[in-house]
């Protein structure tokens, strides 16, 4: 009793998960709860709309797209694991084929989305089919420009010299919010253009 | 971490520290580019507590004109923007707020940090809010709307489609409403990413999960149930707008879409939220019963776990609010028994509380008083909640004023009784003076005599029928006389809130001196002075128990030695 | 435990905390006005959009290449934590203050393979009912199985007593399942009389079963109320509950979790009713 116990605890070191990768986490959930609303809507409207075009009609698988986003998850991780060795030249490369890629997967949609409204007459507005596509396809093309903005921005200061070791952790942070774009898409992917189309 | 760490060497960049703040527009500059968590949760409560009074103001206006029968107080169109700004305000822009307040506040003091996790996220998350609010009460004078009489919005809180489609609610009135949601939502969702992360990274050297106080616990329960039903919101505020904007279908019936699917949208965001708003005061009770009991509290573990079972089932009962919709018979079967089993853990918290006050030294300071009002008002609000989820019960009183007793009788008689016992045990700390206890006892007994007449005789009108959300009623129902005695009561609950608005006033520079430590309590906060220094700790704590002060105070017999 | 006062007196410290800004509310200013121009005028949002820019352009500023910090002089002031109350009291709590619950009782498990057992063992009071009553062994199973098919409102003696797929399958389905969840009920409420299974399994449970069946079953199934036999029904029951009781006692008995102390039956911090750990256990 006359001597205060010393609990094992105080002397290990006290290490605590990344505050940047949690927050990105509850980010991702946060967003995911945002998809999944989404997602739903489309799935409980699909084959609701009264008047046509039907997605049978219209829409054409975007094979070519989807490799070229879902390997950008690849690019990025290896460019990653560049920056972990310091190798900056590497980096350089793979962060650009990242954002290329992505660039494509965007444009690929700008020329769907082109022949969808001038050829197909499909708008938000037409029927219950273009409500919800343009709204789940939009809401995650608008999450691929906001990455595609911090892979730029990135590659700006990267090519200006001012990205180093040290920053590996935060571009480790960004690229938590850059896979979780992609994975997004295998679920949109899936729902739009597989379930959706059957 | 890397995170946590000081910037070592040329690295640092020094901004010379501010000078002292001289005149009030210093001042008001210093709070406006303020980053720190003490006075960004202050102006969260600030914020909170003008916006109780606006909610109020409107609250008793709709009171005014539901006292007589065929009562033309106000007009049917500003008794439609009353309730409705009434609702979204306390909710939104009032209960939101102050717990997001109160957990920005105490949670870094509670776990040794010197701040949140990402403090120029926390200062956007906080204007966001606060942008929010002023965006919606922008509508008041914003427009000049259907009739003349600004353009607030007028299609209840829970805006059921298809009354907010384009043609049945022509002008910016529903626009106002969810725009103003969507800019107050990324604030609040800022803010929960922002409490998650601190609970989970920043916390001092030795306070383990499990050490951690049941304020914090269930604030991170609280952040992350907020990640999960204010996004839902978002999104389907987001459909609304696409629907009204840009001619979208989702909840146009004539286009094929469904106004049923917004209501179980709102409602997966608005079940869950009234746990969002509960668990907070659960979070406080856990707080203030054991200090004011002189004992631990009982069943730490089962509180933790009761708190995230109450987060889990509370994401699969939405459905309860639609038992007059129409669902299958399967579906309403579920919602029934899932809506019951939240009855378990919340009678595990209540005995746990029993328990923590029994054979304690209880001290009856008003914010105790607060706590154990909130113990039987709970109850008895859980008790009805128990009557509504049946279905057959809520077929015949869905929508009535029974269930607004009901729901009152949470959000007053547990959340506000739990926000007003947090203000007396924590004003000291953030002032560093204490509330007076005798015009606390007033505000106490005032308001649980004004809570009292207001909604427990506000159930009996709902029994007999009367309906939510009508303007006035004809004489000669029986509702008459009840309606009265509510609308009294309701005056006493605003002479008492009025009590409590001049008591913080009249404390702040008249109130007697607190100290570090007023109630000789346990937790960390309590180690710093009052108010705490901009750097909360001067020496970062280390803690070895769930009470690290009990354990300075009683070096012989630390509560180390059970852990 | 380290303790603050403990601490070497760094009264010169300076501590590093994030500079403020006005960045954030710029960025939150300039995000609420794009969101406004949808109900105000268009031109908002151009200023919205400015203001979002500069926002995050500022913003970025603030934390890259490195967050800005300011420099805060500690004043270590020796706050002395103590308390007024030294004293402690344990809360004493009487061994007999509460109902002693048993120390060995049977296993939720035994009840179910009594209640399997006693369910086969009922079924034959109730063919010998239906021999004696009605020369039939289907009618007791018609009567039962009848809940499950339509039509059967008016179902001559006839009816009853010849064989009928459907009702031996309803029967069956009805029997095996009430036998299994009654005999887990059965394991379940042991603890509650463990010296006497039979006694509660064989006489208690069918009078209390049988009592609240004879109230209700005109609401729940009246196609078999009508027709009920409470003689007989209760002489089923009773089998049912000695052949369970007698399966049940044959089981061996379990420990309860009533030989340890109640604190750590739940694993709480009780002061009170917690006892110490020993000294030699510290690490």
């Amino acid at each position: 009793m006359s001597t205060i116990p010393i609990t094992g605890a105080v002397d290990r070191p006290w290490i605590l998960p990344s505050r940047g990768r949690v927050g990105m986490s509850a980010l991702i959930v946060a967003e995911s709860a945002i998809f999944t609303i989404f997602v739903i809507a489309y799935i409980y409207n699909i084959g609701r709309s009264i008047s046509g075009p039907t997605p049978q009609q219209v829409l054409e698988v975007p094979i070519f797209a989807t490799i070229c986003l879902l390997s950008s998850s690849l690019t990025i991780w290896i460019a990653e694991r560049a920056l972990h060795r310091s190798n900056m030249k590497m980096f350089g490369l793979w962060w650009l084929v990242t954002w290329v890629l992505g660039v494509i997967f965007l444009g690929g949609t700008a020329v769907e989305w082109r022949k969808l409204i001038y050829q197909d007459g499909l708008t938000i507005h037409t029927n219950l089919f273009g409500t919800t596509y343009y709204s789940l396809v939009g809401l995650h093309a608008s999450h691929v420009t906001v990455g595609l903005i911090g892979i730029l921005t990135v590659l700006i200061l990267t090519l200006s010299g001012k990205v180093a070791v040290r920053h590996a952790e935060r571009i480790g942070v960004f690229a938590l919010y850059w896979h979780f774009v992609d994975a997004v898409w295998v679920v949109v992917f899936t729902v739009v253009y597989i379930v959706g189309r059957s | 971490m890397s995170d946590r760490a000081i910037p070592i060497g040329e690295s640092i960049d020094l901004t010379p520290p501010q000078g002292m703040a001289a005149g009030w527009l210093e001042l008001l500059h210093d709070w406006v580019i303020t980053v720190d968590h003490k006075k960004l949760g202050i102006m969260y409560i600030g914020y909170a507590l003008i916006f109780l009074l606006v909610g109020g103001l409107e609250a008793m206006l709709i009171r005014v004109q539901l006292a007589v029968s065929n009562n033309h107080f106000l007009s049917p169109e500003t008794y439609n923007r009353m309730f409705t700004m009434h609702g979204t305000t306390m909710v939104f822009l009032m209960g939101m707020p102050i717990i997001i307040g109160i957990a920005n506040y105490l949670v870094p003091l509670m776990i040794g940090a010197r701040d949140m996790a990402f403090p120029r996220l926390n200062a956007f998350s906080f204007w966001m809010t606060a942008f929010g609010g002023l965006l919606l009460y922008y509508s008041f004078i914003g427009g000049v709307g259907l009739y003349g009489a600004g353009s607030a919005p007028d299609v209840g809180w829970f805006a059921y489609a298809p009354l907010t489609e384009k043609a049945f609610s022509p002008g910016h009135t529903t626009d106002y409403w969810a725009l103003a949601l969507i800019v107050s939502g990324f604030g609040t969702i800022g803010a929960a990413v922002n409490i998650i992360a601190t609970v989970i990274s920043m916390r001092c050297k030795g306070m383990t999960l499990f050490r951690m106080p049941l304020l914090v616990w269930l604030n991170l329960v609280v952040a992350s149930l907020i990640l999960v039903t204010i996004s839902p919101l978002t999104a389907a505020q987001i459909m609304l707008e696409i629907d009204r904007y840009l001619g979208g279908h989702f909840f146009d019936t004539q286009a094929g879409g469904s106004a049923i699917v917004w209501i179980h949208f709102f409602w997966i965001f608005g079940h869950p939220e009234v746990y969002v708003l509960v668990l907070p005061a659960f979070a406080i009770a856990n707080e203030i019963i054991p200090v004011f009991s002189r004992k631990a509290i009982f069943g730490y573990p089962a509180m933790v776990a009761a708190s995230v079972g109450i987060a889990f089932i509370s994401l699969g009962v939405w459905a309860h609010h639609m038992f007059t919709v129409g669902m299958t018979s399967a579906s309403n079967t579920f919602f029934v028994l899932s809506t019951e089993i939240v009855a378990i853990p919340t009678g595990i918290k209540i005995f746990n509380w029993l328990a923590t006050i029994w054979g304690g030294k209880v001290r009856f300071t008003t914010a105790m008083l607060f706590c154990i009002g909130f113990l039987f008002q709970f109850l008895i609000a859980g008790l009805t909640g128990i009557m509504l989820s049946v279905a057959p019960w809520d077929w015949q009183l869905h929508n009535s004023f029974f269930v607004i007793a009901h729901f009152h009788y949470v959000l007053v008689g547990a959340i506000t009784f739990c926000l007003f016992a947090a203000f007396y045990y924590w004003y000291p700390k953030v002032t560093g003076r204490m509330l007076d206890e005798k015009l606390g006892k007033w505000h106490f007994w005032l308001f649980v005599i004004g809570f009292h007449v207001t909604f427990d005789f506000m159930h009996i009108p709902g029994l007999l029928g009367m309906p939510r959300q009508i303007y006035t009623y004809e004489p000669g129902r029986g509702w008459d006389s009840w309606n009265m005695i509510v609308s009294l009561g309701g005056a006493v609950q605003a002479i008492a809130v009025l009590v409590f608005v001049f008591n913080l006033v009249w404390s702040y520079s008249k109130g007697t001196v607190a100290g570090a430590d007023p109630w000789d309590a346990w937790t960390l906060e309590w180690a710093t002075t009052s108010p705490p220094p901009v750097y909360n700790f001067a020496v970062e704590p280390v803690v070895s128990s769930r009470r690290p002060l009990w354990d300075l105070k009683h070096p012989e017999d630390p509560d180390s030695r059970y852990e | 435990m380290s303790n603050q006062q403990e601490q070497p007196n760094i009264s010169h410290q300076v501590v590093h905390l994030p500079a403020p800004t006005a960045w954030p509310v710029v960025l939150a200013f300039g995000l609420m006005l794009v969101f406004a121009s949808l109900v105000t005028n268009p031109g908002i949002a151009i200023l919205g959009g400015v203001l979002v820019l500069f926002g995050c352009i500022g913003w970025f500023r603030e934390v890259l290449p490195h967050e800005h910090h300011e420099q805060i002089a500690v004043e270590v002031e020796t706050i002395p934590i103590i308390t007024a109350r030294p004293r402690i009291a344990r809360i004493q709590v009487d061994e007999t203050h509460r109902a002693r619950l048993p120390l060995e009782t049977y296993s939720v498990m035994s009840g179910v393979k009594g209640g399997i057992a006693g369910g086969i063992a009922m079924i034959f009071p109730a063919i010998i009912y239906g021999l004696i009553s009605h020369h039939s062994i289907w009618y007791p199973i018609n009567l039962l199985g009848g809940a499950g098919i339509p039509n059967w409102h008016y179902a001559s003696a006839a009816d009853l007593t010849a064989f009928n797929w459907t009702a031996l399958l309803v029967a069956t389905a009805i029997h095996g399942v009430t036998s299994i969840l009654v005999g887990l009920l059965y394991g379940a409420l042991l603890p509650m009389l463990p010296r006497h299974p039979i006694v509660l399994g064989g006489v208690i449970a069918p009078l209390l079963w049988t009592g609240l069946l004879h109230s209700i079953l005109g609401i729940i199934n009246p196609f078999f109320a009508q027709r009920i036999n409470w003689a007989w029904f209760l002489a089923s029951q009773f089998a049912f509950g000695i052949v369970a009781g007698l399966v049940v006692a044959r089981q061996g008995r379990v420990r309860t979790a009533q030989y340890l102390s109640f604190a750590e039956r739940i694993g709480l911090e009780t002061p009170g009713l917690m006892h110490e750990r020993p000294q030699d256990e510290e690490r």
